[in-house]
């Protein structure tokens, strides 16, 4: 019977499938968000399914002079890392699938297997906007991922642990520790746009400049991999932002409102800002967001140590 | 990648790339995200328009040049009209030339915010596109109201124009143009204060007085760099004898300066759309012309939303126009492009492609390059058209 | 010197209802001088040919049943039509004009881009010779 659970959960709830459809959803939302934010209707509710099946319907090119295995391969393995990151998380507010002692560092690095396997899959092409495209997602790497994983360590260090579900237990009990870490979760939300390549950080996929940045020479199965895989880690991300700075999620509808407010920001900003450039995102991350989350962490612990963190000890 | 010049990595852009809303090719050659050297390669939307124009009627070839342009079409039936009138001694009554002028403003208010979306689409700012496009509506729908279309308005008829502007159309006109102004000035102070967009613009592709007036750029992209030119100042056509224009200039020469020039220009716009409703000369719209155009050649200048564009006619005093040349103020502003392109970003590059306005069907005239084994760039009409049909035997 | 000089409009349209117009579903008024289909009126026609030969797109065909009764039909290609109202100014007896009301031309085949206009019993006379095209016949109250 127990294997029999594990393979639901991997499979269907709260894993595999539902995440899915889940993902397919937040990215309606998003895309309806930024639209009203830009005064336009946006796309109806099954547009994201329908594009997915589109896309699967549709011929996979392998164009010349890749290598075939890495193409394909690429994306199932973003997918399948972006799957596995979601049994760590509380998905609609139950608790994870699997859960143990630092596995808040396994999640934080399971999501960056996307964007790896993005840059990679680019580079693994001829074509001139995939390699362009590829190396503007690896320098993005390096600029957003330091402090979006400080600003996750902040809360981790609050609630003396590295195991998201005691976490998320800790940040209940207490009141939102947005309060205390307004910058963590700045950064936090900020970082996990960047994660996403979103506006105005989504100079690694700029249309009017490389087309569809690394992602250029995927057309079919693919691109509609990839895409998936990039709906999940939106949902996962908003997921772990939600219950780690706004107080938690402990029941599906607390899961609902949280993230959908989270999301309405994050749509707000895309809508704020014009595009940067590549050198423009790494200049900002390192010279005030690693800055701001490296003090906001050294603050935390010095607290922490002096045992001044009051009501949230 | 290139294979004969391993150093060389070369971004081709076009002739279908999302960045481009028309064919044209570009090749940058970058090392990392700078770029080194720029081309560009135009033709591929050569439609042959000067030559059908001289197999149609004085009147027919008005609507086929009108076509030359989608956005600016009323200038081109404007400068073919005036220089046909012009070759024929008629004097066009002054209501008539007064709502050309109307027509021409409407068409530069609408021209400059269709500009000012695309600029900001290519700089990522979405939002402000749909903003501004959302806004430009107005003045469509203003421009629908007087003269039936939306697009290539067909106001003008040899010897006159067509419509007539009547109380109830200059109320909405002046509600219209009430609104626009709010929201010309908002998209002043967004693209002047707001900081990401001032990161893509300010100091990007800067071209000084002495590069544009040794490249001969035209229109806002000239006037952004302090070129004290405009036909509508210099050489005044039409109605704009009766309602003189302010010259807007700045001297900065960057693609920020082009954006605050070709706003300011939205105001001077609707300054002068507002004078004319309001001293608009009475009388006819129409007068006779001839279908006959007595013999000559004559040049008509008049200033395009993107900047001056010439019209040479002449005419063997038949019914149709023995040669018409258009020279478009596109054609002149490529230059600029490819010089300041160097040393800037490729991130940048759309930016500084859209900031002279291209419309690349207009640069689909003709054009010659020279090889070093040409000595010179002039070509007769015996060996242009030997030229033509060896092109096309291949 | 501001971040997110578009505040205001972008949190204002949260509670905006979209400004695109869903164009199928509601339609805006056409606007008085709107460009449509041509319209023609046979009873004031005198053959005279000056819109056809005016025409820059050769959308239009006068056809003459019978001069000395003044009986002519008006072939009209709709899908070649620019409409840009040179023939109604070519006409010196206002027979020609564009309609407001019909603007939405768009069809999926050719045949009802050719439209004949013409008293009914000069399109039946014109029918009857021309066997084998059947362009659909409008006639004009």
């Amino acid at each position: 019977m127990n294997t029999l659970f594990a393979l639901i959960a991997l499979m269907i709830f709260p894993g595999g499938l539902f995440v899915l459809f889940a993902g397919l959803v937040y990215e309606w939302a998003d895309r309806k968000l930024v639209a009203q934010f830009q005064n336009r209707i946006g796309p109806r509710v099954f547009q994201p399914l329908a594009d997915v099946i589109k896309l699967l319907a549709k011929e996979e090119v392998v164009p010349v002079g890749v290598n075939g295995f890495l193409f394909m391969a690429l994306p199932i393995a973003a997918l399948a890392a972006t799957l596995t990151a979601a049994l760590y998380v509380p998905v609609v507010g139950l608790a994870p699938a699997y859960s143990f002692r630092g596995d808040l560092i396994v999640t934080i690095y399971l999501l960056s297997v996307l964007t790896l396997c993005i840059g990679v899959a680019g580079a693994n092409t001829a074509d001139r906007f995939s390699l362009i495209g590829a190396t503007r997602t690896l320098t993005q790497v390096f600029s957003y991922e330091a402090p979006f994983m400080l600003a996750m360590l902040g809360p981790a260090i609050m609630a003396g642990s590295w195991q998201i579900s005691e976490i998320n237990a800790y940040a209940a009990s207490k009141p939102w520790l947005i309060i205390p870490q307004v910058i963590g979760f700045l950064v936090a939300l900020v970082g996990l746009m960047g994660k996403l390549e979103l506006p105005p950080f989504d100079a690694p996929e700029a249309e009017t400049e490389i087309v569809a940045g690394a992602m250029t020479e995927y057309s079919g199965r693919g691109y509609a991999i990839f895409r998936i895989a990039k709906d999940v880690e939106l949902v996962i991300g908003l997921t772990l932002v939600a219950a780690f700075y706004l107080g938690g999620i402990g029941n599906p509808l607390e899961f609902l409102l949280k993230t959908v407010v989270l999301l309405l920001v994050t749509a707000g900003l895309q809508s704020l800002f014009a595009r940067l450039r590549i050198d423009q995102t790494v200049g900002m991350w390192w010279r005030v967001g690693a800055l701001l989350a490296l003090l906001n962490l050294l603050v935390l612990v010095g607290l922490r140590m002096l045992g001044w963190l009051g009501v949230w000890l | 990648m290139e294979k004969s010049e391993p150093k060389k990595f070369v971004v081709p852009i076009g002739p279908q790339h999302p960045a481009l809303k028309e064919p044209g090719h570009f090749e940058f050659e970058v090392d990392g995200e700078i770029v080194t050297g720029a081309t560009a390669r135009f033709g591929y939307v050569h439609r042959g328009i000067e030559k059908g124009a001289e197999t149609r009627s004085w009147i027919q070839a008005m609507y086929l040049l009108e076509r030359v342009c989608g956005i600016c079409s009323h200038v081109h039936a404007t400068a073919f009209a005036l220089g046909a009138e012009k070759l024929a001694k008629v004097t066009v009554p002054p209501r008539a030339q007064a709502i050309r002028v109307l027509v021409g403003e409407l068409e530069r208010l609408h021209s400059h915010m269709l500009w000012l979306g695309v600029a900001v689409h290519e700089a990522g700012f979405d939002t402000l596109f749909m903003y501004s496009w959302r806004d430009r509506e107005i003045v469509m729908d203003l421009l629908e109201g007087l003269t039936g279309n939306r697009v290539n308005y067909s106001a003008n008829v040899l010897g006159g124009v067509k419509i007539d502007v009547d109380d109830k159309q200059r109320d909405d006109i002046l509600k219209g143009l009430e609104v626009l102004e709010q929201r010309a000035q908002y998209y002043l102070k967004v693209v002047t204060t707001d900081e990401t967009f001032l990161g893509r613009t300010r100091g990007i592709g800067t071209m000084t007085y002495e590069q544009a007036e040794l490249l001969g750029a035209v229109g806002p992209t000239g006037r952004a760099s302090g070129v004290k030119r405009d036909v509508r100042v210099e050489a005044p056509y039409a109605a704009y004898p009766d309602f003189p224009v302010n010259l807007i200039t700045d001297t900065r020469g960057d693609l920020e300066a082009r954006f605050v020039v070709r706003i300011k220009e939205l105001f001077e716009a609707i300054r002068i759309i507002r004078e004319i409703l309001d001293k608009m000369p009475t009388g006819e719209i129409q007068t006779k012309m001839p279908r006959r155009v007595p013999e000559g050649e004559t040049i008509s200048r008049v200033e395009a939303p993107r900047g001056e564009l010439l019209y040479y006619i002449r005419s063997a005093g038949g019914d149709k126009p023995d040669r018409v040349k258009v020279r478009t103020p596109s054609l002149c502003n490529w230059g600029s492009v490819l010089t300041t392109a160097v040393g800037h970003k490729l991130a940048d590059m759309p930016m500084i492609l859209s900031g002279i306005d291209p419309c690349f069907s207009c640069n689909d005239r003709a054009a010659i390059i020279r090889r070093p084994d040409q000595p010179a760039q002039a070509w007769d009409w015996e060996s242009l058209r030997l030229h033509g049909i060896e092109y096309y035997k291949r | 010197m501001k971040i997110g000089a578009l505040l205001g409009d972008v949190f204002r349209s949260l509670f905006k209802p979209p400004a695109t117009e869903r164009y199928p579903v509601e339609k805006k008024p056409a606007p008085m001088r709107l460009r449509g289909k041509l319209v023609y009126d046979s009873s004031k026609c005198t053959g005279c040919q000056l819109c056809a030969k005016d025409c820059p797109c050769d959308a239009i065909e006068i056809i003459t049943i019978d001069r000395a009764a003044k009986r002519f039909i008006m072939r009209y290609r709709v899908d070649r039509c620019t409409f840009c109202a040179q023939c109604v100014e070519s006409c010196r007896f206002g027979c020609l004009d564009l309609s407001n009301e019909e603007w939405e031309l768009a069809s999926v085949q050719k045949d009802p881009f050719t439209l004949t206009f013409g008293s009914e019993a000069d399109l039946e006379a014109f029918l009857a010779k021309t066997t084998g095209a059947q362009p659909e016949a409008e006639t004009k109250p």
